[in-house]
């Protein structure tokens, strides 16, 4: 079954070359029409990227910086809207695009435990039940009131990371978020991400490391320049990005 | 090829959980770490009344209702002026949540308002127990009338504040304007002046400024104990639903690309 199908996604940007924030700005530059669009020069970001991810899958991508990757990852959780193109996903949709998005570092864990829950979709009981079990697997049960300002940057991001995966739905979309921490909770991150793959989530996930896409994708994809140069298995597409790299 | 991007996720099941989770956080860290906590919201518009109420029963001696009257006036515009400033900075106060994850965002709108919601609530029971006690008895069709006033303007509220924030994101001068046209509108409503002191050929034009209208059919069913005509009622409805019809369609228009200015 396909669980995600993306047709010919197009994308771009329209960057001002002179910076147009106020009414004054836009009344002012209004009177010079031609001066105004040609100071806007547009970025393509995404050209025309096509390809399916099946259910239970776990699909890599992988490209340098500025490729497209992070605005392709937006585009499939709808927060972007795409130019052209067709974005068809079958099963309900966890973005983790950043660790920690929504910290309020004035409230305790529990607190934040709840709002960053909320925010990814858990329901109220849900989060009463896991509480516990996230605090427990991020290490933290004995800073569970501190608040977030005290935590040093490594406890928030295994609170982050604890939260995160809990919240874990159908299809799991990863950017630069797969392991964290130190080497123990490392080994941690990935033993849960084990058992996500064995309850049968489909995955999509970018990262710049090439022993993370080639030990854990069935599948990847190389971009560069906002197109699909390069379709294979996890490991052919690591090695391919890292030739990318030094040739 | 058309554009469509289709999400299955289950809509309705956190919502309540999102929404009651922001309005609880957003109440915690806004008095986190002063001694005065919440007070500080009710402080506001007490003090306002008490220089006002000092300053202006002087020239209206006449009326013996003026204290009431004002304080039942600087409440709601309280409510209107801080709902809707919060409202309109509210996406941009929340990038750091819209940008990375994937929730409705008119929650963030809806909950912005929700402190200024609470503050006008405490001021409501009260007004309504101070008027009960010591002026005259309120019935549940004035105390009823008086809730669906507060309701209809929380309605009209949102529908600015759907419209403001995303405005906001493209015209960034739209916030100062707000509050430059808040200014005016307390002076333009008559909180600190009786209508009456107005000609009459103007009390249209003054009507059609909703806080006008909200804050005196609030007057005249609490103060006087008269109910409004059927008529001004379904004319009430109809421009908050107007208000809040428009804001909502220039929300969906303009949202899902506004959220890219962020």
């Amino acid at each position: 079954m396909v669980a995600l199908d993306i047709q010919e996604l197009h994308k771009s940007f329209f960057i001002p070359t002179v910076k147009l924030d106020t009414l004054r700005e836009h009344v002012l530059n209004s009177f010079k029409l031609r001066k105004y669009f040609r100071n806007r020069r547009e970025l393509r970001v995404l050209s025309g990227v096509s390809f399916s991810v099946q259910a239970g899958e776990t699909v890599g991508i992988m490209g340098r910086n500025g490729s497209g990757k992070s605005t392709l990852l937006k585009i499939i959780t709808g927060i972007y809207q795409p130019d052209r193109g067709e974005v068809r996903c079958t099963i309900p949709i966890t973005p983790i695009l950043d660790l920690g998005v929504g910290w309020n570092p004035e409230l305790d864990a529990v607190d934040n435990i709840y709002l960053l829950g909320t925010v990814m979709g858990l329901t109220l009981r849900e989060l009463k039940t896991a509480k516990d079990d996230i605090l427990e697997f991020a290490g933290l049960q004995e800073f569970s009131r501190l608040e977030l300002k005290h935590y040093s940057s490594g406890m928030a991001m295994r609170l982050a990371y604890s939260v995160a995966f809990r919240a874990v739905r159908g299809l799991l979309i990863l950017d630069e978020v797969f392991a964290v921490g130190d080497m123990e909770f490392k080994e941690r991150c990935y033993k849960r991400y084990e058992e996500i793959r064995q309850a049968g989530h489909t995955v999509l996930m970018v990262s710049h490391n090439p022993l993370d896409i080639g030990r854990f994708c069935d599948h990847a994809i190389l971009i560069e320049g906002g197109k699909i140069v390069l379709e294979g298995n996890g490991e052919e597409i690591a090695r391919a990005y890292v030739q990318s790299l030094t040739s | 090829m058309k554009t469509k991007t289709i999400i299955n996720n289950p809509p309705g099941a956190y919502l309540p959980g999102l929404i009651w989770t922001l309005i609880r956080t957003d109440f915690k860290t806004r008095y986190h770490g002063t001694l005065g906590g919440y007070l500080w919201a009710l402080v506001k518009p007490l003090t306002m009344f008490v220089v006002l109420y000092a300053v202006f029963s002087v020239i209206f001696t006449m009326d013996p209702n003026y204290s009431v009257n004002l304080i039942i006036g600087l409440f709601l515009w309280d409510f209107f002026s801080e709902a809707t400033k919060t409202g309109f900075l509210s996406l941009q106060a929340k990038t750091f949540l819209l940008t990375k994850t994937k929730f409705p965002s008119w929650v963030v709108v809806l909950t912005s308002v929700s402190s200024a919601l609470i503050t006008v609530i405490i001021f409501s029971i009260a007004t309504c127990i101070y008027i009960a006690i010591s002026r005259h008895h309120l019935g549940l069709l004035e105390i009823s009338c008086f809730g669906l006033y507060v309701f209809l303007f929380l309605v009209i509220i949102i529908g600015i504040s759907l419209a403001g924030s995303v405005l906001f994101l493209r015209y960034r001068d739209i916030n100062q304007i707000w509050e430059l046209l808040m200014q005016v509108g307390f002076f333009f409503t008559p909180i600190i002046y009786p209508l009456d002191i107005v000609p009459h050929k103007l009390h249209f034009f003054m009507y059609a400024w909703l806080p006008t209208a909200v804050i005196q059919f609030s007057r005249s069913v609490l103060v006087k104990g008269e109910i409004p005509t059927l008529t001004a009622h379904l004319m009430l409805v109809g421009s908050a639903a107007i208000v809040l019809f428009a804001g909502t369609f220039l929300y969906c228009r303009l949202a899902p690309h506004a959220l890219e200015r962020l």
